[in-house]
């Protein structure tokens, strides 16, 4: 038999080893490995300096990237350890699985089918994270150790791996040998073993005993395996001699025979092809790892590197490295405790029966001696060394997905380098370089990928500068590819996105803080699309309070757009719907309000008021002064909704001080509820004390209510009041203090009604001087 | 020397059947015997038993020969591992936990199936001085004499340090900080000097110490982290799932029945299952179901304490009842162990009494019942 096989685990550092020494004794003259055969013209790649693990081979369709399968490779995954070996040997490696080609045309039907009825079911009402990989076949996630494959296809779905795991082979392998958790069993029984000397003929016997009566997992299977098998034949009629096959462990039995080439011809017949494009991507140790729902990983491949890496004294630099950690972080970790922590997981291991710790021992062991039992700690272990933080990197010279190679063309035509230094940008928009930049990094916001921030600048708010923080990390580089399922370019694929993203959200201030950065990134299409969106959202929308909240961003288009080139008029009939519905639902919905709602109601009114600031148009603020005037007459409304609005209608010289003084008493009367009272001087106060100092009447109407409450009332309202004044700058406090100092200087009666503005001493000649100049100042004609 | 003064007592009149509270070694003599005879495993020096056989010991399980090993303690098996697996390195054991999660009973088993021995105790109070730890004088000896080793009297501690044995010391944080503190120099340097006599005692092979704090009473003395250091520190959690908890319930409750002779029935499980829910819902002030917020009142509401109302009930049944355990026998030791404060105990649990109780489908008798206790 010139064909020997090697079963072994994804990711498995003691496989890795074994094969390793394996390969070394038996000098293969050619390498056949389980993986995508497409994937054979990058493999020269791995010799490159420029790359660094872990990385992936990411394999997608010509015609639509987003359907792709990725393989990850680190430093202790045997196919990577038999593909560096074949390279550094000079003998020809290849893939032999199933082709891509086939399987990513076969399953282009059933994941439109299954993308569907995912979809259906989590509408992720927030986009932003991560989008989840449509066709993402690259494993089950069910933490499975994988003996199948890291390949599609041995779990589809995620909500199908109950009945899988019932039907796991290995799992009922290693309930016989006594152990709860099938991982564990083949940590212990493979890939801790020292002594590796027979273990594929081990691995080998025991799946063929497993796989006497068990299904195929899937009915993809037997084409792989025949396809595997139709591979080796084509290296023994080549003449190689002594062919080494790796595979997975549960693949070894059925490439043993060779007979029967015939039937496999007959199964491989046929098959449905479509052109892929396969090239290596970066990857991260938290993708490789279970959590981030890529399957085909391991759970802890910062340990597996350790054991890789470090095979001496694993358990004690273990130890070292997690008493260094917890010292970075400012944990007491001392060097006594390092060497308990190694002797409380070898006595554990003793205990167990295993010749060395393992991870759990070693959790254990950690959390008992260097965490002093707390639980804590252990979260930043498992971060940073049980996962661990390394980061990828692949050769400049390796083929980019199309999106990859769009922004990198335009990151140079802006002349914005990826760097991973933090970066301050200020950008004026009247220039056109400056204005092409802002497009590219709100695009590239808008996939997803956070490569710039964006700042309001304190004290500088001219329309045409912004403010960016940019850093590129070097994982954007996934999230890249993974953007690649939107579109072929920066710009299709942003729109593609947003699209996509409107549909799910439900909220209409969430909804319009997207058109605001559509628009600043300058996307028409998704633009008009997201108009419509907003206009939809707005007929059915119930709540007042959304349709206030999304006005300042629609008016903020509206008015600024054109710093852009955008055309603001196209946002103005929605805004003008959606005023018409405010003013409609308004006092409606000012009615029995209680104190946390009347405040939230207040700051609705404020965005209102600020977007009719800001619009400047004369009927929608005449009609909005009415509405105001109406609630703040109300005697039903929130004593907080009434106090701000007249508070909005002085501060716009809408009502005279004879009528805000009629106001106050009103308000302050008597018979008015007193926390009422106390609230509505609470709405008209909030913020600023300019009116109390300036309105006299204001102030002799509140010092009169102040003195007439009675004791444990005056204590009940003191709360309110001191929330009401807490928002006074100190020069307005100071001010006031002045004020009330004089007033009493001023004598006890009638003081309150008299005012002291220092009117009486003027030397009104001074003061003339330097009206010509304030009038230019204000821009006013000066009549002399 | 009350503790010596009660051993006479046991050497005089001693089975354990006439006992209150046999010890551990004890009253399970039998099992600790089998799982010795079975025991064929490396033992660390002057264990009576292999780590695994401790183990088997507190888990419970079946021996080769059939003969079944009953479970000591219901839980984590993980944590019961990394325990004895302390115990065999000479890392002394803190056991950690909120009152009522078994930590003496555990500590006591270990003691009993390691040294076969479980009466090497220090109980910590805030009374507890240094004598206690390491040593005192018979005062008679010591002026007829003057300072020997005979006017010497060991503590519990000293006694295990001679003897290689397993010393326990219970509620380690009631101690005042100072008398914690004796522990330091006997943990690190296994020895425990005697300056008076310009001598000292070094410790032998299996000799090992373990404490228990509790890290939720109020009144407690903060553990130096010097102190700390010197500990592997476990956490005992609280039972996990509420079938878990009634298990631990029932088997207790059980066994302290039988043990106290209460001419009753075993417990019915709906009741202990009752109860349970009861503790469990107000301790993590949320229903079972996950359905309705609860106040929580100021108790810890332990296992221990459900084990407690148990009994007491099957008590009130046996002498004042039916001699069935029945909704009106609890009642009154469910209300004392909840309402610890009486004003805002008293709000949570009327609150929970009417919200939660009185909705339940068959919980009616229990309802009316609290309410007429209250």
């Amino acid at each position: 038999m010139p064909h020997h096989i090697y079963g072994i685990r994804h990711h498995g550092p003691g496989s890795a080893r074994a094969l390793l020494a394996a390969l070394k004794t038996l000098r293969p003259d050619v390498v056949l490995i389980e993986g995508p055969p497409d994937a054979q013209d990058v493999l020269p790649l791995i010799r490159d300096d420029g790359l660094k693990l872990p990385v992936a081979l990411m394999i997608y369709r010509a015609d639509e990237p987003r359907h792709a399968v990725f393989y990850p490779f680190t430093v202790f995954s045997p196919e990577w350890q038999a593909l560096n070996y074949a390279f550094e040997h000079q003998i020809p490696a290849r893939f032999i699985d199933l082709p891509m080609t086939i399987h990513l045309a076969e399953e282009a039907k059933a994941m439109e089918k299954l993308k569907k009825a995912l979809e259906e079911k989590a509408k992720l009402p927030n986009c932003d994270d991560s989008s989840p990989m449509p066709g993402a076949g690259s494993g089950d996630g069910n933490g499975s150790p994988q003996m199948g494959s890291p390949s599609p296809g041995d779990g589809k779905d995620p909500n199908s791996t109950q009945p899988t795991l019932r039907e796991d082979p290995l799992g009922m392998l290693a309930e016989a040998a006594g152990y709860t958790d099938h991982e564990l069993w083949w940590e212990h029984q493979i890939e801790q073993r020292v002594d590796a000397t027979d273990l594929f003929e081990g691995i080998l016997e025991a799946m063929t005993a497993l796989r006497a009566d068990a299904k195929p997992l899937d009915d993809r299977e037997p084409a792989r395996e025949a396809h595997m098998r139709q591979c080796i034949r084509a290296a023994v009629k080549e003449g190689f001699e002594r062919i080494a096959v790796v595979c997975g462990a549960w693949h070894a039995p059925a490439l043993v025979n060779l007979d029967g080439a015939k039937a496999d011809t007959e199964l491989l017949r046929g098959k449905p092809r479509t052109k892929v494009i396969a090239t290596w991507t970066p990857w991260t140790n938290s993708r490789l790892s279970y959590r981030s729902g890529y399957g085909a990983g391991v759970a802890s491949p910062g340990w597996y590197e350790h054991l890789w890496t470090a095979r001496k004294h694993a358990s004690a630099r273990w130890a070292t490295l997690a008493a260094r950690l917890l010292r970075k972080k400012d944990l007491t970790a001392s060097s006594a405790e390092v060497i308990d922590t190694v002797r409380l997981a070898d006595a554990l291991a003793a205990m167990r029966g295993l010749p060395l710790p393992g991870l759990a021992e070693m959790n254990e062991a950690i959390l008992t001696v260097l965490c002093h039992g707390q639980i804590a700690p252990m979260a930043l272990i498992r971060q940073k060394l049980e996962i661990g933080d390394r980061l990828g990197a692949v050769p400049k010279s390796t083929p980019t997905v199309p999106l990859q190679h769009d922004l990198e063309n335009r990151q140079r035509k802006v002349r914005l380098k990826p760097s991973t230094e933090i970066k301050d940008l200020d950008l004026d928009l009247r220039k056109e370089g400056d204005l092409e930049r802002s497009r590219l990094l709100h695009q590239v916001a808008l996939l997803g990928i956070p490569w710039g921030e964006a700042h309001t600048a304190h004290g500088k708010r001219s329309t045409f500068h912004e403010l960016w923080q940019i850093q590129w990390q070097p994982e954007f580089a996934v999230q890249v590819v993974e953007a690649g399922i939107w579109g072929r370019t920066v710009e299709s694929a942003a729109e593609a996105r947003v699209c996509h993203q409107a549909a799910e959200i439900q909220e209409l201030p969430v909804l319009c803080e997207l058109l605001l950065t559509t628009t600043y990134a300058q996307l028409p299409g998704a633009v008009k699309y997201l108009l419509k969106v907003v206009q939809d959202q707005a007929a059915v929308a119930a709540d007042v309070r959304h349709l206030m909240n999304a006005l300042p961003k629609l008016s903020e288009i509206a008015r600024y757009g054109d710093v852009r080139g955008t055309k603001g008029e196209q946002v103005l009939p929605i805004i003008a719907g959606l005023f018409e519905r405010i003013l409609i639902g308004l006092p409606g919905a000012c009615g029995s309000l209680d104190d946390e709602a009347a405040a939230q109601m207040l700051e609705g009114i404020a965005h209102v008021q600020e977007s009719v600031d800001l619009l400047q148009v004369e009927s929608m603020a005449d009609d909005w002064q009415a509405l105001l005037r109406k609630l703040m007459e109300d005697e039903n409304i929130h004593g907080l909704v009434r106090g701000w609005c007249c508070r909005i209608l002085v501060d716009k010289g809408a009502i005279s001080s004879d009528e805000l003084h009629r106001m106050a008493r009103l308000a302050l009367s008597p018979v008015v509820p007193i926390l009422q009272a106390a609230a509505w001087v609470e709405g008209l106060l909030r913020g600023s004390g300019l009116t109390l100092l300036h309105q006299d009447g204001v102030w002799a109407a509140l010092d009169a209510w102040l003195v007439e409450l009675p004791k444990d009332i005056f204590t009940q309202t003191l709360p309110l009041l001191r929330r009401a004044f807490s928002g006074f700058s100190g020069p307005e406090r100071r001010q006031m203090g002045e004020k009330v100092k004089r007033l009493r200087s001023a004598g006890a009666a009638g003081a309150a009604a008299k005012t002291d503005t220092g009117a009486d001493n003027l030397d009104v000649e001074r003061a003339r001087r330097v009206l010509p100049v304030l009038a230019q100042i204000l821009g006013v004609p000066y009549a002399g | 020397m009350a503790k010596a003064v009660a051993q006479q007592q046991t050497g005089g009149n001693g089975t354990p059947e006439s006992l209150l509270r046999p010890h551990a070694e004890q009253l399970y003599a039998d099992e600790l015997a089998e799982l010795a005879k079975a025991d064929d495993r490396q033992r660390p020096p002057n264990w009576k038993l292999s780590p695994w056989a401790v183990k088997t010991y507190l888990l419970g399980g079946k021996l080769e020969n059939g003969f079944t090993v009953s479970p000591k303690y219901i839980g984590n098996p993980r944590l019961v591992e990394i325990a004895i697996a302390t115990l065999a390195t000479d890392r002394a054991l803190l056991l950690i936990g909120v009152p009522g999660t078994a930590k003496p009973w555990v500590s006591e088993h270990r003691a009993a199936a390691i040294s076969g021995d479980s009466t090497l105790l220090v109980q910590g109070t805030a009374g507890t001085d240094e004598s206690a730890l390491r040593y005192g004088w018979n005062y008679a000896m010591l002026l007829a004499e003057g300072p020997s080793m005979n006017a010497l009297k060991p503590s519990p501690m000293m006694r295990a340090m001679m003897d290689g044995k397993i010393a326990r010391v219970e509620e380690l944080t009631r101690m005042q900080s100072d008398t914690q503190d004796t522990l330091i120099t006997l943990l690190s340097e296994k020895t425990l000097p005697i300056p008076e006599l310009n001598s000292e005692v070094q410790a032998r092979k299996g000799f090992n110490v373990i404490a228990t704090a509790n890290n939720r009473d109020r009144g407690v003395n903060e553990l130096s982290s010097a102190l700390t250091r010197r500990f592997n520190n476990v956490v005992l959690p609280l039972p996990e799932t509420l079938d878990q908890e009634v298990e631990i319930v029932h088997k207790r409750a059980t066994e302290i029945g039988r043990a106290l002779e209460l001419p009753v029935e075993k417990p019915a499980l709906e009741e202990i299952r009752r109860v349970v829910t009861i503790f469990r819902e107000l301790r993590a002030g949320v229903t079972e179901d996950g359905k309705t917020k609860v106040k929580s009142p100021t108790g810890t509401l332990s296992t221990a304490e459900a084990i407690s109302v148990i009994n007491n009930g099957l008590a009130m049944a046996a002498y004042f009842g039916e001699s069935v355990l029945t909704a009106n026998d609890l009642a009154a030791g469910i209300t004392g162990a909840i309402i610890k404060d009486p004003v805002q105990d008293a709000v949570a649990w009327k609150e929970y009494l009417q919200t939660v109780v009185k909705e339940r489908e068959g919980w009616k008798d229990l309802y009316r019942a609290c309410r007429e206790v209250l």
